[in-house]
């Protein structure tokens, strides 16, 4: 089947600074992909191209099988994109923005759209306030909205749940993948790693423009094989540090709680190692790596 | 064209226009003040040159038509800009509206505020200084969208420098009328201008507007060639101020400035 996005040598330059640097990836339909990367990793620049708000300096961009040389109305009618950072019109009312929206969009049932979304990110209420009275996550939740207006086929996201209170930000993860039931496909750029675990089925880690890894997150977290390994001290909280400065392992030490990083080959022996030196813990427990311990691992590899 | 995103935009700006104190000022405002100011000076010099008929009203005519251009080189520029400082043009642009559409809409929301502040300002010249339109006649209707078109072309202009040079050069959006105004002979006949102002004035389609305005308001029949060579001047400045926006628009695309500026 053909991708329902692909991305071939996609490369921005700005002058002498490379923002994109040859980078290809294809989404399928129906698929969330999280797009990772620190900041200035070339992330918006890529959402941004592929919107033709950004002209590629060279590569190619498809959408649904079709360019934007030849068709960009066609695909601009089909995708939709939410920023936390992008403004609508502040004198406008929260109604008559999104009513524009539909407008653009040539959305025949537009009065049943916004009423539909409208209960979905629970602004209706808000539909007569003009839009730079509201807080900042209300106008995340506008923006929203109106990302959902045309029932896109591909939705961009940058950032969706920043700044919006951690129930809200539930409940657009939730509609995230409601509009994945639907057949929709989503690329999501976000910083909070726990959310893109949740929602997405593979994520692209993109660093100084290039796509350094591509995985599901499960996998790519894998790649971080330490393990952290936290005791509670009971007895022998010298002998512990010791050996495992001794050792090369990570420790940090709080009051009476010692943090361990080993990789998950080396904890039987770590173990083995404490009870040898009669140490003694009243609790103990081990957290896998996560995303983002995948994130500061390729974020400082890429620094160096 | 889709003529129902053309309407969307169209609503957008008319519903942005209602809202905003500041701009239904700015219809108002700048007109009257315009008019009292240069109404009162024309009645001065009726008063102290009584032997030149017709001088009073033929400043309003002048100052009236100036305010048409005026405008329109301002309007559409300051709706882009606004959507510069909203940082709404990514939002806009993002969705498969097209230039063509976006400018088409925004001029529609321009001609409705000039008619209005234009009605506006007929009538308080009518009122207060007795000046009676139709001493300028039909050629009222080829003066104004003369005017307003050169105006646009200015504005065009003016827009490509703030996609180009970003908001540092919004400064451009006030002053271009003013910079035209000189050669243009909007209060003055082109013979008061030294040769080498004359031949600048003779490549703006202004000064053949103006030019005839005070021949018709002196009983002189309009000069049909001096209106033909502004059309003419008219349409190529509008088509190459046009040609350089799209380009500005592609160029501020390929920079980036357009997610930038926004």
């Amino acid at each position: 089947m053909e991708p329902i996005l692909a991305v071939k040598h996609l490369t921005k330059r700005f002058g002498d600074f490379i923002a994109v640097n040859d980078i290809s990836f294809s989404i399928k339909e129906g698929e969330i992909v999280g797009l990772l990367g620190p900041n200035g990793a070339g992330k918006s620049t890529t959402i941004f191209m592929l919107l033709d708000l950004t002209t590629p300096t060279s590569g190619d961009i498809r959408v649904l099988g079709m360019n934007y040389a030849d068709d960009r109305e066609k695909i601009l009618s089909r995708i939709n994109y939410s920023s936390t950072y992008i403004e609508l019109s502040p004198r406008l009312t929260v109604y008559e923005n999104l009513l524009f929206m539909t407008r653009m969009y040539g959305v025949v049932n537009a009065r049943e759209q916004i009423e539909k979304y409208g209960k979905v990110f629970n602004i209706a209420d808000l539909f007569g306030s003009q839009q730079y009275r509201l807080s900042a996550g209300q106008k995340t939740r506008v923006a929203l909205a109106k990302a959902f207006l045309n029932e896109p086929t591909i939705l961009l996201l940058d950032e969706p749940t920043a700044s919006l209170d951690p129930d809200i930000a539930d409940l657009v993860r939730k509609e995230i993948l409601a509009s994945q039931a639907r057949g929709m496909t989503v690329l999501l750029a976000s910083h909070n790693m726990a959310e893109v675990e949740e929602v997405c089925d593979r994520v692209l880690f993109i660093d100084h423009g290039k796509i350094v890894a591509e995985d599901t997150p499960e996998e790519l977290a894998k790649a971080v094989r330490l393990v952290r390994v936290n005791l509670m001290m009971k007895d022998g909280q010298k002998r512990t540090v010791a050996f495992a400065k001794k050792a090369g392992f990570g420790t940090t030490v709080e009051h009476r709680s010692v943090t361990i990083e080993v990789d998950e080959h080396d904890i039987a022996y770590l173990l083995n190692a404490l009870a040898e030196k009669q140490v003694a813990y009243s609790q103990i427990s081990i957290d896998k790596p996560t995303l983002e311990d995948y994130f500061i691992k390729v974020s400082k590899e890429g620094r160096r | 064209m889709n003529w129902g995103r053309v309407l969307g935009v169209i609503e957008k700006y008319m519903h942005e226009s209602r809202r905003d104190i500041f701009r239904v000022f700015d219809v108002i405002w700048w007109p009257v003040f315009q008019l009292f100011v240069w109404g009162l000076f024309s009645a001065y010099l009726q008063q102290v040159s009584p032997n030149t008929p017709n001088i009073a009203s033929v400043l309003l005519g002048a100052i009236m038509l100036w305010s048409f251009f005026d405008r329109a080189s301002r309007d559409v520029s300051i709706i882009v800009v606004v959507e510069m400082w909203n940082r709404n043009l990514i939002n806009i642009f993002a969705t498969p509206l097209k230039l063509s559409e976006y400018l088409m809409g925004i001029m529609v929301v321009a001609i409705t505020k000039l008619m209005v502040s234009a009605l506006f300002l007929v009538f308080l010249a009518s009122v207060l200084y007795a000046f009676r339109i139709e001493s300028i006649g039909w050629y009222f209707i080829p003066a104004t969208v003369g005017l307003t078109m050169l105006g646009w072309s200015i504005s065009l202009i003016t827009q490509s420098c703030l996609l180009r040079f970003g908001q540092s050069v919004e400064v451009f959006i006030w002053a271009a009328a003013t910079l035209v105004q000189p050669f243009s002979c909007v209060f003055y006949p082109v013979s008061s201008l030294p040769p080498w102002g004359k031949m600048i004035a003779m490549t703006l389609p202004s000064t053949y507007l103006f030019e005839n305005m005070r021949g018709v308001m002196n009983g002189q029949p309009v000069d049909m060639t001096g209106l033909g060579i502004s059309f003419g001047l008219n349409v190529l400045y509008f088509l190459l101020a046009l040609w350089i926006f799209y380009q500005a628009f592609a160029g501020a695309k390929v920079r980036g400035a357009l997610v930038k500026q926004s």
